[in-house]
């Protein structure tokens, strides 16, 4: 087991600059998941731990190491890939011990590991199969053991569940946090799947047009995004965000700070750090952060475009000055579409973000990010 | 499936009638008929003609010749020692050029299949000798191999090959190397071509997860390109052998089977009976031989084929 620390990496693929400096500490043991839309670099950043890629610029080391020049195979990390990558022409056993055999390890040695990896993954009744005669979620748990049997300093996954169905790819995400705990072995988990992130992570790595956007636990970035991306990527339904103006009431600066919205109506929010009276600023509440009240005189007017029940809750879609909003309830409304309801947004929970430098603006009551863990 | 079949049986059950019954079964034949006729015209009629030669007496310069003469055609074969010799030349000939082919073609294919500047002209330009007519090929090659208007004689003299320079077509232990050397140029782009689509085809990936997993460049070849290539080997390995042994246009060409016969192998043979010595019904015999004994290697190979497939699973 070994950390990994990545100092100012860059990677360009001739003038198509695909990362741009990279920094990222990872320790001993920990579960990383880099998570972004499709395009941000997350997979080349991957593969250039694993050696499958140059660095263009910057250091990356395992263990203290530098391992910018070292091959794939000197790295001792083993990898998980999107497609399998399973060899097809050996069978189960074959698959996962080959980098053993490689090695020269001692046949007893290596049919204990696969005995036992197999017991670990379910794998024992099917060894002397070919990959071609396996299903999906098969494969993909030979792929794991293949990684697992070498004991390898860090794990590096890539996409690992996604050509899975969402039962399969549900039981699966269990099952390799279980694994991890078992293990303990650093990991480094690509996505581009939320709620793996949030599922699975000790801190999730947002990533958008290859540079980090933030670093944190699940928690820490769901409650405090440090940006508009990272808060509309994170979270599912999405974030609602309305534009407006930062304003705030002159006589009394304690508890008079709101944002004017485009129709004029004013949503109370609490003081923002760093914001300046009628500065662009755009109002960003989750669904689960805006109630529907039934008295007219404490919301703003929405008028309903859809009830969509989703089981355990119910997700209203409605338009609030001129722009759809998504309100997440546990009760059973049946508002008739087109019908006036009247919204009111948790104050403590909503946040305020510059429209220009799309940054949050926290509030002034919480403490800077870099005092708090 | 049975909604097909229910309702093509009913109409039967339901108008009943001989004629009807019968119009019915005889109606897939018909509509496979063009297609059947076709083949039995322009395939199988002349195979069997062809093959009938072989016991008939056929000269075309004699008009009393035409009659039924059984196996003496085979018997003749037996003890002809232009015959045997050929056999033996034919072996060589196949082999000689079908070991550099494939050698040199899988080594070309595995370099083409790096990335590399111009790489889509090279691939153009090793395609360019399948395209000559094998008419023009044999003539160059047999340029060349003259001391008066070709290089090669004077190039192995100064690399000490030769003593001095000669032309090894006229030397009846070494003019089988000339059209073996004109084939191989001629047959690497077929190996060069299938084996690189056959590389193409192998994901990345599988290289990467050894590369990790720790194998060595000839580790990976073995383990996963060699596997992979299999399938394509055995079959175009099989497909050229009879190629190969059928093809006598280089010879032709290049040799005519001389001097002495080193050089004939039994398709150029075929040739020289029929249109030297005009004499059909021997060709033919010598044909159907040859066809026995090329069948013969396909179904052996096929046999092997399926038997190791089998083991495999
Ligand atoms: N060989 C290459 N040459 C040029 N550009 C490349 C090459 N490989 C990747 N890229 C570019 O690098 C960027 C990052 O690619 P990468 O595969 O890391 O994305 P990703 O975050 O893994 O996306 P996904 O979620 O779709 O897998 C993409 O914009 C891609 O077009
Ligand atoms: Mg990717």
């Amino acid at each position: 087991m070994a950390s990994i620390e990545i100092a100012n990496a860059r990677k360009s693929y001739g003038a198509v600059d695909v990362l741009h400096g990279i920094d990222l500490n990872i320790s001993d043991g920990e579960f990383i998941v880099l998570v972004g839309p499709s395009g941000c670099g997350k997979s080349t950043l991957l593969r250039m731990i694993a050696g499958l890629e140059d660095i263009t610029s910057g250091d990356i080391s395992i263990a203290g190491n530098v391992v910018n020049d070292l091959q794939p195979k000197d790295r001792d990390i083993a990898m998980v890939f999107q497609s399998y990558a399973l060899y097809p022409h050996m069978s189960v056993a074959e698959n996962m011990s080959y980098a053993l055999t490689l090695r020269k390890t001692a046949k007893e040695k290596i049919a204990d590991a696969i005995t036992n990896v197999a017991d670990i993954l379910g794998l024992s009744a099917l060894l002397e199969r070919r990959p071609k005669a396996l299903s999906g979620g098969q494969r993909q748990r030979v792929a794991m053991g293949r990684a697992i049997v070498r004991k390898p300093q860090a794990f590096l996954f890539d996409e690992p569940l996604s050509n899975l169905d969402a039962r399969l790819r549900e039981q699966m995400r269990t099952e390799i946090r279980k694994l991890h705990r078992r293990l303990g072995a650093t990991s480094v988990y690509v996505t581009h799947d939320q709620i793996e992130a949030m599922t699975m992570a000790d801190r999730i790595v947002a990533m958008h047009d290859g540079i980090i956007q933030q670093v944190g636990s699940p928690v820490e970035i769901y409650d405090h995004p440090a940006n508009i991306f990272v808060a509309s990527f994170i979270g599912s339904p999405a974030m609602n965000f309305l534009e407006g103006t930062y304003e705030t009431k002159d006589d009394n600066g304690s508890d008079g700070a709101g944002i004017c919205l485009s129709d004029g109506s004013l949503v109370p929010v609490l003081h923002a750090q760093g914001a300046t009276t009628h500065q662009a600023a755009t109002l960003g509440a989750r669904p689960e952060h805006i109630t529907i009240v039934s008295d007219a005189n404490s919301g703003l007017a929405a008028r309903v475009d859809l009830i969509e029940p989703m089981g355990l809750s119910t997700l209203v879609h409605a338009t609030l000055a001129d722009k759809p909003i998504k309100i997440f309830t546990m009760d059973r409304p049946d508002y008739a579409v087109d019908s006036t309801i009247h919204v009111s947004f948790d104050m403590e929970k909503v946040h305020v973000f510059d429209t220009k430098s799309e940054l949050r603006l926290p509030p002034i009551t919480e403490p800077h990010p870099s005092h708090r863990d | 499936m049975t909604l097909a079949t229910q309702t093509g049986k009913l109409p039967v059950e339901r108008r009943g009638g001989f004629s009807k019954k019968l119009s019915g079964i005889l109606e897939p034949y018909l509509y496979v008929s063009p297609a059947l006729v076709l083949i039995i015209a322009v395939m199988l009629m002349p195979l069997i003609l062809g093959l009938s030669y072989a016991f008939r007496d056929i000269r075309i310069l004699n008009p009393f010749s035409g009659g039924f003469v059984g196996m003496a055609h085979f018997q003749t074969l037996i003890s002809d020692q232009a015959f045997l010799g050929a056999l033996a030349n034919t072996a060589w000939w196949t082999f000689g050029s079908l070991v550099f082919q494939f050698g040199l073609g899988l080594i070309l294919a595995l370099l083409l299949n790096r990335a590399f500047l111009g790489r889509g002209l090279i691939q153009a330009l090793v395609f360019l000798p399948w395209a000559v007519p094998t008419f023009l090929s044999g003539l160059n090659w047999a340029w060349m191999f003259n001391p008066v208007v070709g290089p090669l004689p004077h190039w192995m003299t100064s690399l000490g090959l030769m003593a001095e320079p000669y032309n090894i077509l006229s030397d009846p232990d070494l003019a089988m190397w000339g059209p073996i050397i004109a084939n191989i140029w001629f047959g690497i782009p077929f190996f060069a071509i299938t084996m690189l689509a056959a590389l193409q085809s192998i994901p990345k990936e599988l290289y990467e997860a050894a590369s990790i997993d720790g194998a060595t460049t000839r580790q990976q070849f073995v383990s996963i390109t060699l596997p992979f290539l299999a399938p394509t080997i055995a079959i175009t390995l099989m497909l050229r052998t009879i190629w190969i042994a059928n093809f006598a246009d280089l010879i032709v060409v290049m040799t005519k089977g001389g001097p002495a016969d080193s050089t004939q192998i039994v398709a150029s043979y075929i040739f020289t009976q029929a249109f030297r010595r005009l004499d059909f019904g021997y060709a033919s015999a010598i044909a159907a031989v040859l066809l026995v004994l090329l069948l013969a290697y396909a179904l052996s190979v096929i046999a092997l084929r399926r038997a190791m497939t089998h083991s495999d699973n």
